[in-house]
């Protein structure tokens, strides 16, 4: 019955290479954002796709909000996906809160994964003590009263404040699957990610990590990366993309692809 | 048309079926041509269980009675259906478009919704139907959606969003909305298992209701086989321990599984704090140990959970290594004798806590048998969720697109809907659906949408017709970006906008039948792209752009233009002008019409437009699209220029034997079919290449030279190459000859090639505007801030702010300029699909874009460099010679100057009249730490120059980042340091690439030392002609550097000579006013902060006035 989650989560196996490389969508988008980055991976590797259960192309009635409460359950299901696949390694490409599954990934099945790539990642998106995670407690609740009053408006200035760039295409991408997802659904997921805290097991992470991250980039300030640099236990590097923006695979897949390439090959 | 009642019967299932002949049954009786969405809810309100009715008592307003309010909702649908028109009875009055639509969406819904998917998986083995059947509540919903409908309702004073709302929600007797008790949808990972009746969660469902994921995790540890004991690591790890403790003691017996339930726990936590920090007795400790371990062999339940707390509390500084070796191996003999009966468990907020005590006792793991947890949030935050997560009422505009939940319908007839849906139908519209959605998520999705389009694209398709695909790619990419709620009817408007938009299309399609094949090979290279390129410009829902971009398919409905083309000549005129009119109407975007006039203004066109012809026929003939019609004026304009431009010579042959040939056909277009035209304009066309001849050659050898004077073989090979190619001894596609010509410059001189390249496009195309650079190495290298050599022109393609790849920005500026000259820098080191694309174009002569669509380059001319191959084993041995490299040429910045006197340095040597040298600036250069210092004399002129050389950087594999800036970029430009370390089979592309294109040049080195030599000399007699020879000017390297840069990248030879006669001898005369120098000392000419643009000097980016410190 694998076969029913690989299509549950709109697994999708494409590229020629032997090695295998997961490219893992983050929040408020779906596969699709990995368009511009696969067709430069596809002849190298074996590519595998897939949907987090709470985004928009994923048939809502299987998010279970009793079941993704913490992000182990996401982590369950990127097993899951890859055992059916019959991986026993890969390199792993996260943005955002697949980042974060790939931290807790990594910790659980260290065999499985050769690197881990880390796109706009944070162990913890709140501030902290002494801890500058970007968010106050007080404005992520505003955020989400916002999200909750009229999700719509909330997408339409959110997505462009993410986007960070001026690319109006990558903005009208990123709204639109932010919009597929079921509004409920998307402040529950947002909430979890809130919720997390990665920061006392990074150390446990010993898959060499490459974490990229944009100038400037609204969700996750620069010091982040470099705590998760300096905290992670693998070999890990920094790489700064020249752009700004949360999701630079959509504004800046030119610039993003090859960093993954070298990335990668490293 | 009206659909009969059966076929609409089939998207039903038997309720909503029943639901639909009730209706067909009031629109018989009051005699109505059609059942429409009125006699539905007439229906469904009669009858008295119906579940419409339902929905609407739990929606009305309470301001009303609910008598009363019932009664005006009959009332007004009533009246409503009085005011159809009756007409003949009719034993089956069939279903109307409205309501035949609503059906249509509701299948859409529950496609996208298929509750209970997994049912269906079950029992896939009973395939029947393919069709899937719309259940009664979808049918509800969608009916509510009709307009009228809810004119109907809102009459009676409902909204039909409020029931909507009523029919979607469930009544409240259900508890709560997440609790799915009645319906557990099967969790994903239990769809993994083989069995789907055995889960592979030891929890039951029912085991979820605390919500406490923590527990739940830590529980599954606890009752692995193996025995492990849980470590909970993470910064919420104490609170989930605490949490979990909790929750056993007060014994929720959900929070565990089976088989632990009458698990005990055991806190010994404050036992050891006391004993290890406050230093209590050894025998308390022991003794503690003794109870726990009696109690564990009189356990009768699954057996004791220990826990030890903190970890911190072990591994704090006060901690005597006795003492917790003590603990330590306590609790191991403990596991030891009571394994499977006793667990430790333990909570570390960081790992760092975990790592210490590791460091302390590198066997823990394996002694006490841990299994490491990361814990990601706790317990509290989680509650958090829950008291948040009823929100859902708030969104009553998604009423309708929620999956409903289950309890609504008859849970046999959903039952039965699922045996009937076939698997693979079922797969087959999740795919569709989920692709409409996907908006493109796969690079064939185009593709996918012309296999399976809903029905209803498919209509809109049809009626565009002629599988023009733009404006169906519009369609898509509007319906994309279209939310949700919207969608349906935004498509529905959609496609009847498209529809006019077709029968306008379809009405001024004559005037696209003039198409002149030759134009049309521009204008056909266009078409496909131009509303690709506006699509990224204009949001989908921009109903008039959409509207512009239709025009531009129709002029390459291939059949139309060779078919029926009108044979009077006047009725060319008439129309030329419609079009415009047209046009001007559609509003194009001024930067459309623009790109097309100056396309059309090049010289290049003046084979048409000297054809000497009256205006009106000129024009008549070169109305072969409404755009071309659009920048008539231009042409005219770009004759009459001619006279001025140097390459004006071989136009003029060129048009002269046009205007020949040309009006000779001219007199066949106006007669015949455009079949003909066809091949007269090919055999023009060839004679056309023809014309290229050593004259031709000349000029162009002559007008490169003077651009790029010392590459002199180069051009050579270069403009016999072009001309060679031009006069037919291109390459071949099939028989027919090709257009496109492809040069690869190797070797250094990066700025030469460029100009080389701009060169091309200004004497073969006209002008600048048809040049188009992209640097393909940019990429990787990132951009220097203020480097001289970012500059718009020179840079055009920038990568960080387009959010496309090179492919599709090269395939859009190619079909927005179809006649120019490509110039695309370090080929080697394009990215993948950059590189597929580029062979596709050399191999077949059609550029295709990241989503295969192809774009003609019949006349483009590609121009590629690569600082590798041949050129790096001339420039290897020499690089350590040179004072000036290429490479510090490029780095080059832009940088104010300024002047300041320094003091009497001892060592200054007056070398036979040299008063300038140039020097480099010491400590206060930062990256000059990374330099080794050399100090040379140069024979020849005895100067001194004291260089700062970069650091022969050994060659690395990949660029690290995380160096710093510096380094990387004094990369940027060496060839030989190759970035991709994965390059192999990109090199093997590349090799194929260039044996495929029809010259390879050999670029020189720029001899910067040279040029230094000769601008230092210069400076110096002036200097000396100001200060006379006792003082001396020290230049900074990093000036001397941007001052070659100017040189290297000026437009004409004597640019920096005028500076140095304008600016730097004003700030000599200045200096020496204002220090009245006397005695021998020296003035420094220093690099002193960024230089803004308006400070430049014209045409070179040397400062226009020199700060005098």
């Amino acid at each position: 019955m694998g076969n029913i989650l690989l299509e549950a989560l709109n697994v999708r196996v494409v590229g020629s290479g032997e090695k295998i490389l997961v490219l893992a969508h983050g929040f408020g988008t779906d596969q699709s954002a990995w368009q511009k980055i696969l067709p430069f991976f596809v002849p190298y590797y074996r590519v595998i796709l897939y949907d987090l259960v709470c985004a928009g192309s994923v048939n809502p009635d299987y998010f279970d909000f009793q079941r993704y409460t913490t992000l182990d359950a996401y982590v369950d299901d990127l097993f899951n996906i890859l055992d059916a696949l019959g991986v026993d390694r890969c390199a792993y490409v996260g943005h955002s809160v697949s980042a974060m599954i790939g931290i807790l990934a990594a910790i659980k099945r260290p065999d499985l994964f050769s690197k881990l790539i880390l796109i706009g990642a944070s162990p913890r998106f709140l501030n902290d003590r002494d801890y500058h995670g970007g968010f106050e407690q007080g404005e992520i609740e505003k955020v989400f009263t916002a999200m909750e009053a009229n999700y719509a408006a909330w997408v339409q200035g959110f997505a462009p404040l993410s986007v960070g760039a001026d690319v109006p295409t990558a903005v009208r991408e990123f709204s639109r699957t932010l919009f597929n997802m079921r509004p409920d659904i998307s402040l529950y997921v947002a909430r979890t990610v809130f919720n997390s805290d990665l920061r006392g097991f990074l150390g446990l992470v010993k898959v060499p990590c490459c974490i990229i991250q944009t100038s400037r980039d609204v969700s996750v300030p620069e010091s982040v990366a470099n705590y998760l640099k300096d905290h992670l236990g693998g070999r890990t590097t920094v790489e700064m993309l020249d752009t700004e923006g949360h999701l630079p695979h959509l504004s800046a897949p030119a610039l993003l692809a090859p960093k993954l390439r070298r990335a990668l090959s490293r | 048309m009206p659909t009969p009642v059966s076929a609409a019967r089939q998207c039903l299932t038997e309720e909503a079926a029943r639901a639909l002949d009730d209706a067909v049954a009031v629109a018989r009786r009051r005699g109505h041509a059609q059942t429409t969405s009125l006699h539905a809810v007439s229906a469904l309100l009669t009858l008295p269980s119906s579940a419409l009715r339902d929905a609407c008592g739990r929606a009305r307003s309470s301001a009303y009675s609910p008598r009363l309010q019932f009664r005006a909702l009959e009332l007004s649908v009533g009246v409503s259906l009085d005011r159809l028109p009756s007409s003949k009875n009719l034993e089956e009055p069939p279903v109307s478009n409205s309501l035949m639509a609503a059906i249509k969406r509701s299948q859409a819904n529950q496609r996208r919704h298929p509750e209970s998917f997994h049912l269906h998986q079950i029992h896939n083995q009973q395939q029947t139907a393919s069709l899937l059947k719309v259940e009664l509540k979808h049918f509800i919903l969608s009916i509510l959606d009709d307009p009228i409908v809810s004119r109907v309702l809102g009459e009676a004073g409902f909204r039909s969003c409020d029931i909507k709302l009523a029919i979607v929600h469930p009544p409240v007797t259900q508890a709560s909305r997440f609790s799915r008790t009645r319906c557990p949808p099967i969790f994903l990972c239990n769809l993994t298992d083989s069995d789907p009746g055995h889960r592979s969660f030891n929890f039951p469902f029912s085991g979820y209701e605390d919500g406490d994921e923590n527990c739940r995790r830590i529980g599954e540890v606890l009752v692995r086989k193996s025995g492990k004991s849980p470590l909970l690591i993470g910064v919420c790890a104490t609170e989930a321990l605490r949490g979990f403790i909790e929750g056993v003691q007060r014994g929720k017996a959900s929070l565990l599984p089976a088989e632990l339930t009458g698990l005990t726990v055991i806190c010994i936590d404050n036992d050891i704090s006391e004993f290890v920090v406050e230093g209590g007795t050894k025998e308390k400790m022991d003794s503690k140990f003794n109870e726990v371990g009696r109690m564990a062999e009189q356990c009768s339940g699954p057996g004791i959970a220990l826990s030890f707390g903190e970890l911190r509390t072990l591994v704090s500084d006060g901690v005597s290594g006795d003492r917790m070796s003590f603990v330590v191996s306590q609790l191991k003999s403990l596991l030891e004798l009571h394994s499977g009966k006793l667990w430790l468990i333990g909570a570390a907020g960081t790992y760092e806590t975990y790592f210490k005590f590791l460091a302390r006792f590198p066997t823990i793991e394996k002694d006490w048998n841990l299994h490491l947890l990361p814990i990601t949030s706790s317990k509290a935050s989680i509650e958090g969720l829950y008291s948040k997560s009823s929100l859902l009422g708030s969104f009553v505009p998604f009423g309708g697109f929620f999956p409903a939940s289950s309890n609504f319908k008859n849970p046999l007839s959903g039952i039965n809907q699922f045996f009937s849906r076939c698997h693979s139908c079922n797969e087959k519209c999740e795919l569709e659906v989920a692709s409409i959605l996907k908006a493109g998520s796969t690079i064939s999705v185009a593709d996918q949408h012309s296999g399976h389009l809903p029905s209803w694209l498919q209509t809109a398709e049809v009626d565009t017709g002629k599988g023009v695909n733009s404006p169906k790619n519009a369609i898509l990419n509007s319906v994309q970006t279209i939310d949700d709620e919207t969608r349906n009817v935004k498509i529905l408007g959609l496609q009847k906008k498209w529809n006019e938009i077709c029968q306008r299309l379809q009405h001024s399609q004559p005037n696209h039948k003039v198409n002149i094949p030759q134009a049309a090979s521009q204008v056909a290279s266009v078409e496909g792209f131009r509303p690709s390129a506006d699509r990224k410009e204009s949001s989908g829902e921009d109903s008039s752009l959409i509207e512009t971009r239709s025009e531009f398919p129709s002029p390459h409905i291939p059949t139309n233009s060779q078919t029926n083309v009108p044979s009077k000549q006047n009725k060319f005129v008439e129309i030329s002008s419609d079009a415009e009119k047209v046009n001007c109407q559609s509003g194009l975007s001024v930067k459309v019409s623009k790109s097309w006039q100056t396309e059309i203004g090049s010289p290049c066109f003046p084979p048409y437009a000297n054809v000497n012809l009256p205006s009106d026929r000129a024009s008549s003939s070169s109305v072969t699209s409404v755009t071309t019609d659009l920048g008539l004026g231009t042409i005219y304009a770009s004759t009459c220029k001619a006279p001025k431009s140097p390459n004006l010579q071989y136009h003029k042959e060129q048009s002269q034997y046009f205007s020949g040939s040309f009006s000779a056909e001219f007199d066949t277009v106006s007669k015949s079919s455009s079949q003909k035209l066809v091949q007269s304009s090919l055999c023009s066309a060839s004679s056309f290449r023809g014309q290229h001849d050593p004259g031709d050659l000349k000029s162009l050898r002559s007008v490169l030279r003077e651009k790029v004077g010392w590459q002199d073989e180069a051009i050579c090979t270069i403009s016999q190459a072009v001309c060679r190619s031009k006069s037919g001894g291109g390459r071949l596609r099939g028989s027919n000859l090709r257009g496109d010509i492809w040069l690869t410059f190797l070797g250094p001189d990066r700025i030469g090639k460029k100009r080389i390249a701009l060169a091309l496009a200004e004497i073969l195309y006209g002008s600048k505007e048809s040049f188009i650079s992209i640097n393909l190495g940019s990429q990787e290298t990132g951009c220097q801030t203020n480097s001289i050599f970012e500059h718009d022109e020179l840079d055009g393609y920038d990568v960080k702010f387009r959010g496309k790849t090179v492919t599709d920005y090269l395939a859009g500026e190619l079909s927005r300029k179809p006649r120019s000259v490509v110039f695309l820098e370090n080929v080697d080191r394009a990215d993948f699909p950059a590189q597929k694309s580029l062979l596709q174009a050399i191999h077949t002569g059609k550029f295709p874009d990241s989503r295969g669509r192809e774009i003609s380059i019949n006349n483009i001319i590609f121009v590629t460099t690569s600082t590798v191959g041949k050129g790096d084993k001339l420039r290897q041995p020499e690089k350590d010679r040179l004072k000036f490299s290429e490479e510090t040429v490029l780095a080059a910045k832009r940088c104010q100057l300024q002047m300041s006197i320094g003091c009497v340095d001892t060592d200054v040597n007056h070398n036979r009249g040299m008063n300038v040298r140039i020097a480099a600036r010491g400590p206060s250069n930062p990256s000059s730490v990374k330099r080794r210092k050399l100090l040379e004399t140069l024979d020849s002129t005895n100067q001194t120059f004291e260089m700062a050389k970069p650091a022969q950087k050994p060659s690395r594999s990949f660029l690290d980042l995380n160096l710093p800036v510096e380094e990387i970029e004094e990369n940027i430009d060496c060839g030989d340091c190759d970035s991709d370390s994965s390059s192999d089979s990109s090199e093997t592309l590349l090799e194929d690439f260039l044996v495929e294109v029809d010259e390879k040049v050999v670029l020189k080195p720029f001899n910067f030392d040279a040029l230094a030599e000769k601008l230092v000399e210069e400076i110096n007699l002036r200097f000396k002609r100001t200060f006379g020879s006792e003082v001396v000017l020290e230049i900074e390297y990093k000036v001397m550097v941007q001052i070659l840069a100017a040189a290297w990248l000026s437009d004409w030879k004597r640019v920096v000579e005028d500076w140095v006669e304008q600016v730097l001898c004003k700030v000599f005369a200045e200096a020496k006013q204002k220090y009245h120098l006397t005695s021998p000392c020296v003035m420094r000419l220093d690099a002193f902060g960024d230089l803004a643009a308006e400070e430049q000097t014209v045409g070179v980016c040397l400062p226009a006035r020199i700060i005098l410190n």
